[in-house]
């Protein structure tokens, strides 16, 4: 019998293979966008939900570059933190359990992006300004969004293991930050703009709202 | 503006893709202040060795080794057998009276070397470094019980090493122990 599964693929193979099934979602979701209303807030959050969850999957082959982080950041930035965090969660949750692996660290992981997503929405009064994204300013803020999230999951270590060990352990870690930063900077330099447009077209609610709405809680 | 930031991104990327052998030996070699003081992991250990390189291979009661089955198997550098040390309440062997060893694999293989084959270290180069699966003829995918996994557990002058064995860096009287961990 012909196994076409059995098929082993070089790590380049496989990357190959997944940009171009990552190619062929977006240009989907692209399509789908222009046919929606205009406001459809809640569809375009599912719509990055989907793309956030196959990005972090296709892209597993390479250490620590993935466009959730990028995603859950302009979240915040359009749709406010409530909105940014349930995106982390559900995208954490979601690539975990059917793929990557859940465990206590996912908890961890939807805390970090949350933070991601917060930050996005506190500042962005700063990063969105009368409706153009401010690239260099949300590159700048993706960049060291990947330290930020890397040391909030690093620092789950801590239920287990004695607070001396964290330093050594965040030094040992320095490589895979740079490499999330680093990707977070070339997904913000490619990706941010057309997805920031996407979402302006459909973003719920006015920003400040969402933002005096996360203070007063 | 978005021209720009799109070229040095992928300048950026390149540039770290292209440093990162470099950063992970500055990083290896930053570890080195983490790591323990030697002295303390001399316990139990042949006096002679205070000061030395030493290496110890500790098989889990389930699975014991062979030969070295009771008590812990001290080794001379030479090959010669120093003695049994049989209040430690584990099983297995160490090597010692090495010095001048600085990476941790070379250490390791040359170490292993002297016990003729019964501490023979069978491991596979990942993209990360050597990975250890197997020492003194225990593989740790044959190692089940209660537990999801086992594997060789690195620990560096009685600390668990947060550097795979490849990347780590021995100072002169460092002790390496391996032994079976579990998740």
């Amino acid at each position: 019998m012909y196994d076409f599964h059995n098929i082993a693929l070089t790590p380049a193979e496989t990357l190959l293979l997944n940009a171009a099934i990552l190619s062929v979602i977006v240009f989907a979701l692209l399509k789908a966008e222009r046919r929606l209303d205009e406001n459809s807030g809640w569809i375009m959050l599912a719509l990055l939900a989907v793309f956030a969850f196959a990005g972090r999957i296709l892209f597993e082959p390479l250490p620590n570059i993935q466009p959730v982080t990028l995603i859950v950041l302009l979240a915040g930035i359009y749709l406010g933190s409530p909105r940014a965090f349930a995106l982390a969660g559900v995208v954490a949750l979601s690539t975990n359990v059917l793929v990557l692996g859940h465990g206590p660290w996912t908890l961890f992981q939807v805390i970090g992006w949350g933070a991601v997503g917060c930050s996005g929405a506190l500042l962005a009064d700063r990063l969105l300004i009368e409706g153009e994204l401010q690239l260099n300013r949300v590159a700048a803020l993706a960049f060291v969004s990947g330290f930020t999230f890397n040391w909030i999951v690093s620092s789950s270590i801590l239920l287990k293991t004695d607070p001396a060990m964290l330093a050594p352990y965040l030094l040992n870690g320095l490589l895979f930050d740079l490499y999330h930063a680093v990707g977070n900077l070339v997904f913000a330099a490619w990706m941010a703009a057309p997805i920031g447009d996407m979402l302006l077209r459909h973003s719920i609610a006015p920003t400040s709202e969402t933002v005096s709405e996360i203070v007063t809680n | 503006m978005s021209d720009k930031l799109r070229t040095a991104s992928i300048l950026v990327l390149v540039a770290l893709v292209l440093l990162a052998p470099a950063i992970r030996d500055a990083i290896s070699e930053e570890s080195v202040i983490y790591v323990n003081d030697s002295e303390s992991a001399h316990d139990g250990l042949p006096s002679e060795w205070n000061d030395e390189q030493v290496i110890c291979v500790l098989f889990p009661d389930d699975f014991p080794h062979s030969i070295y089955s009771s008590g812990v198997t001290m080794i001379d550098a030479d090959g010669s057998a120093i003695g049994v040390n049989e209040n430690y309440n584990v099983t297995g062997a160490c090597v010692g009276g090495f010095s001048g060893y600085s990476d941790g694999m070379e250490f390791m293989l040359d170490a292993t070397r002297v016990a003729g084959g019964h501490l023979a270290v069978g491991y596979e180069v990942g993209d990360w470094g050597p990975y250890v699966h197997t020492i003194g003829g225990l593989n740790d995918a044959e190692v089940t019980g209660d537990f999801s996994g086992a594997y060789w557990e690195l620990h560096h002058n009685g600390e668990m090493s947060w550097l795979g064995i490849g990347d780590v860096i021995l100072s002169e009287g460092d002790v390496i122990l391996w032994r079976i961990g579990t998740w």
